[in-house]
């Protein structure tokens, strides 16, 4: 068994998420010899260039033995705790979706179902005033999550604010310190093996071939290595209609705010994000509805910076992202536009995954399977959580009401059917976004459910009433009190260098 | 808006484990929201089965207000930590299936993956179960509850119950009669529906007196008065991959200990059931009719109980599968009504509640909406599809070949599904992991070592540690978990001080 044990494994692409895959390989399999050939990412890979992360950065940089200490400060990253989405839903208020718990629970229903009872009885709180950390991030106040169970603060989870400079080159550094090897050289072809399909070897722009027993594509949307093998593509634009994407840096401020923007437009969205090394603007549209010059001038006008080259995105995902003995990973495997930042976290998810799976040198049918089908469910339920934002919009221009009039993916159809009933949310596996995400955008775009569940009326609604008031007045009450995000990051840095 | 109309009659068909658990939950949880009738006829038995469940019962039971050791007094109960299957891998076979972990749980890679890696090289290291605290309780005879504190060792381990579930009904019934439950003694002889719909909206009594209701729940058992018979929802048969479709019935005095697990003995033609209650012991032959007479299927079950019989065999019968649909126009199916399983693994009581659980979560108005009742049958579909193939695996895999039966379900076609999760496990101890479901990762591992599925190769993370410290590790971690149950009390001296019976006449 030994004998077919893998044991060589190039890595195609030099950027952020080629050194992150080097880095766990090399850390959780350590009788891999991994080698990185580090070509420069392409300016569609979008993994790679938005700085915007989830909370599961901070898990992967904890799983492969990274502080966030050496993120935050060798990397020069801030921290996010949430997105705020405005013009999404006609006349209804901006809403925060933070990675928090909302409300605490009553009695034995769900916290929303108490804030739906309220809503249809004419309370007008929203439901975003139930999270901690929605409160600090309109705030722009930062600590971490406490460890005291009782806090308000305790639940929270926050993402990262990546420097595109140094966080690649930190990886880079932290992979080349845990042994993988770089082999700089520019890409020419692959070779396959004419009996098996499998790539046999990579060839090098130096004129050396170079072989492994897998192969891991980090190149971008092209897909240099995975392409090769089949062009199988499951087309989301039908859901997800935006296919242009316009990107513009403006230099940072000094005190970057832990909250994000993403504001709906006429025929798509943009968004504004602040950290320590730039402040990022982008605009993602439908080329049918808007022309880039127009998107140009409208981003140009917000971000007082020139766009760079539009980027044409077209959303979906491989079936098979791993097959034979090559895997893709990020935009490599499936593209989607960066409305709620998830580029990066489905390449680390996926990067868990190809570590915690690794096959032998056959790369086994069923072993393969699997690998795909949990890709499959956690990307397509992606899809549908960033779909959703489309789905119950609530805007005139034809573009979106193009989309309200689109059937979304049966999946998606499903929850929000069962949702707008009473309330409820149906089960998945492998969800990236946990209930309150969802409620956190379902409730937010104005989808309040037909009726309640019969389970609460054992607390009457005076009740509902009098401890949401003290639960938004205990949070009104402390936030005043917690640093700035900007102190909070000095702060840090000051202790760092003592 | 706030005001709608709910379901406000429900009406159950039955009495028994399913009809009293769902009258107790509703006249218990949605008090004031529905006025809830049922109807039994002392005429008609109850099968009764599921004396054992599995550790969701404790959730319910909480929900519901029960007290355990006044639960456990009243029904006779003894503690369960798991399942020993005998002679399932072969003859002479015996693993545990148990409630909780292998190692100390929680961990990025999971424990049997180290275990598996020492043993590919060859290394000796104790049996798996030595490693897990309900396996170890459960050899010893020991029990204690586990501890809260999830650092600690004694925390990695669940328990059910194995309970007299003929006293288990009449317990709830008195629950949901002083909430307000309305019982109505009679046979049903009619069921009406209305003329444009279809709905069921009455059912009459030999007595004449109708019994009118909004929702209608099915707990007849086996006879499936509304799902069947009146409604005609068709079944899906699972008998070409779950055989068994007869079980025969007997219980004895106990000789010996009051074993705190589950006894399933693989017999020639089917298996064999022991469930020690405080007062008697349970057994049963479930068995397939294609390959053995009843006459000789209780001659077998006499021959093989260890105490003496207190009743004469009695034979159920059966056949594996589940309706199409659970819940059809304003009929919801709870039990038997809506399909069987076997009590292979305990999950007659499971089902009932997760139906249970369900229709609570999606309690209709009174005009019941097609969302609901589809999620409710998407939710129900979904737990008997996994239990499915969890039993399937417990007869597929065997390596025995000693009756034409066994021979059958050895080479026989399973399910996709299963074929799939099986040749992960082969390659390298991969079991396919749902975040929910009945049973979990280690109940996997536990049937698929314990049965002889040998993985060829094993999680490569595994391979980090030095072995000499895995082993270190290992030795300290068995030696912890055998001092921890060493040190608890005898599971008969537990149940004497905690819950005895109160009158076993």
């Amino acid at each position: 068994m030994t004998a077919d044990r893998m044991r060589d494994v190039i890595v195609l692409g030099g950027g952020l998420l080629g050194w992150s895959a080097a880095a766990a390989l090399r850390r959780k399999l350590p009788a891999l010899r991994v080698t990185v050939v580090p070509l420069p990412p392409p300016p569609d890979a979008l993994a790679e260039r938005i700085g915007s992360t989830l909370p599961s950065i901070v898990a992967f940089h904890r799983d492969i033995g990274m502080s966030d200490g050496d993120a935050l400060l060798r990397a020069n990253c801030s921290f996010r705790l949430a997105t705020k989405f405005q013009h999404w839903n006609g006349e209804l208020p901006s809403y925060v979706h933070s990675y928090d718990r909302y409300g605490q629970p009553l009695g034995t229903a769900s916290f929303h179902t108490h804030w739906v009872r309220q809503a249809q009885l004419g309370s007008t709180s929203p439901f975003d005033q139930y999270s901690p950390a929605a409160a600090m991030a309109r705030n722009d106040r930062f600590i971490l999550p406490e460890s005291d169970p009782a806090s308000p603060f305790a639940h929270f989870e926050y993402g990262l604010a990546l420097d595109s400079a140094a966080y690649p080159q930190m990886m880079r550094a932290y992979a080349r310190h845990l042994g993988a090897i770089e082999r700089p050289a520019g890409f020419r072809g692959v070779r396959l093996d004419g009996q098996t399909g499998f790539i046999a070897a990579l060839a090098l722009d130096d004129g050396q071939e170079i072989k492994a027993d897998l192969f891991v594509d980090c190149s971008g949307p092209r897909a240099l290595l995975r392409s090769a093998l089949d062009q199988d593509f499951e087309d989301w634009n039908r859901w997800l209609p935006c296919d242009r994407l316009l990107l513009a840096d403006a230099p940072p401020v000094a005190e970057p705010s832990p909250l994000d923007h993403a504001v709906a437009h006429g025929a798509g969205w943009r968004w504004m994000a602040q950290s320590l090394s730039r402040t990022s603007h982008g605009f993602a549209y439908a080329s049918s509805d808007l022309s880039d010059d127009k998107a140009a001038r409208t981003l140009r006008g917000h971000a007082s910076a020139d766009p760079q080259a539009p980027i044409s995105l077209r959303q979906g995902r491989r079936p098979r992202p791993w097959l034979r003995n090559c895997v893709a990973l990020g935009d490599a495997a499936t593209m989607v536009e960066p409305l709620e930042w998830t580029n990066l976290h489905l390449a680390h998810s996926a990067i868990d995954r190809l570590v915690a799976m690794m096959p032998d040198r056959d790369c086994a049918a069923v072993e393969l399977w699997d690998y795909n089908r949990q890709c499959a469910a956690e990307t397509d339920r992606v899809r549908d959580f960033l779909a959703l934002h489309y789905a119950a919009s609530r805007r005139d221009e034809s573009f979106w009401r193009r989309m309200r009039g689109t059937a979304p993916p049966d999946s998606l159809a499903h929850t929000m059917r069962l949702f707008a009933e009473r309330g409820r949310l149906p089960f998945y596996e492998d969800e990236t976004f946990d209930r309150d995400s969802w409620l956190a955008v379902l409730l937010g775009q104005g989808l309040i459910p037909r009726r309640t569940d019969p389970l609460i009326d054992a607390v009457p609604p005076a009740i509902s009433e009098a401890a949401m008031a003290s639960m938004r007045e205990g949070i009104a009450r402390l936030i005043s009190t917690l640093p700035t995000h900007a102190d909070f990051l000095r702060n840090l840095q000051r202790q760092a260098a003592r | 808006m706030g005001e709608w109309m709910l379901a406000h009659r429900v009406v159950i068909v039955g009495g028994g484990t399913a009809g009293w658990m769902t009258a107790a939950a509703l006249a218990k949880l949605l008090p004031g929201r529905c006025a809830v009738h049922l109807v039994e006829s002392e005429a008609i038995g109850i099968v009764g089965v599921g004396e054992a469940t599995l550790p969701h019962i404790r959730a319910f039971n909480e929900r519901l207000g029960i007290d355990e050791a006044d639960f456990m007094a009243a029904t006779r109960a003894t503690f369960k930590l798991g399942i020993e299957f005998v002679n399932w891998g072969r003859i002479g076979d015996s693993y545990i299936h148990p409630f909780g972990t292998f190692g100390p749980g929680g961990g990025e890679v999971d424990f049997h993956q180290f275990w598996l890696r020492l043993k590919q090289q060859g290394i000796a290291v104790p049996d798996l179960d030595l490693f897990s605290m309900a396996c170890t309780m459960g050899r010893m005879n020991r029990f204690a509850l586990p501890s809260r504190d999830s650092r600690r060792l004694d925390s990695t381990f669940g328990y059910a119950y194995q309970f007299d579930a003929t006293l288990y009904a009449p317990y709830l019934r008195a629950i949901a009669e002083t909430m307000g439950t309305k019982r109505t003694e009679g046979r049903i002889v009619t069921v009406h529906r209305d003329g444009e719909t279809g709905d069921v909206t009455s059912v009459q009594l030999e007595s004449g007196e109708k019994i009118e209701g909004d929702l209608f729940i099915d707990c007849s058992g086996f006879v499936s008065l509304l799902l069947d018979k009146t409604l005609g929802e068709p079944f899906e048969d699972w008998s070409k991959w779950l055989l068994n479709d007869r079980a025969t019935a007997m219980p004895c005095h106990t000789a010996g200990v009051v074993t705190p697990y589950t006894g399933v003995i693989a017999m020639p033609y089917g298996w064999r059931w022991r469930i020690p209650l405080q007062h008697r012991t349970g057994n049963g032959y479930v068995y397939s009719s294609q390959f053995l007479s009843d006459e000789d299927a209780a001659a077998a079950l006499i021959a093989s109980v260890e105490g003496e019989p207190i009743a004469e065999p009695r034979v159920l019968r059966f056949k594996a599968g589940r309706r199409a649909r659970s819940w059809v126009r304003n009929c919801v199916g709870v039990g038997l009504a809506s399909g069987f399983l076997e009590p292979l693994e305990s999950t007659s009581i499971y089902l009932i509640q997760a139906a249970i659980t369900a229709l609570l979560e999606l309690f209709p108005e009174k005009e019941v909406s097609p969302v609901d009742r589809d999620e409710f049958n998407r939710l129900i579909d979904l737990e008997y599809d996994r239990i499915r193939d969890f039993l399937i695996l417990h007869y597929h895999a065997t390596e025995r070949a000693d009756t034409p039966y066994w021979d059958y379900v050895r080479t026989m076609h399973i399910p996709d599904t299963l074929a799939e999760k099986m040749e992960l496990f082969r390659r390298r101890g991969r079991v396919v992991k749902y975040r929910e479901g009945v049973f979990l990762d280690a109940s996997w591992v536990a049937v698929y070592l314990g049965q002889r599925v040998i993985p060829e190769g094993h999680d490569l993370r595994a391979d980090a540690p030095s072995a000499e410290s895995l082993v270190a590790g290992m030795q300290k971690l068995a030696a912890e978990i055998q001092s921890l149950s060493g040190a608890m009390e005898d599971h008969g001296a537990y149940l004497g001080r905690y819950c005895p019976m109160k009158d076993a006449a």
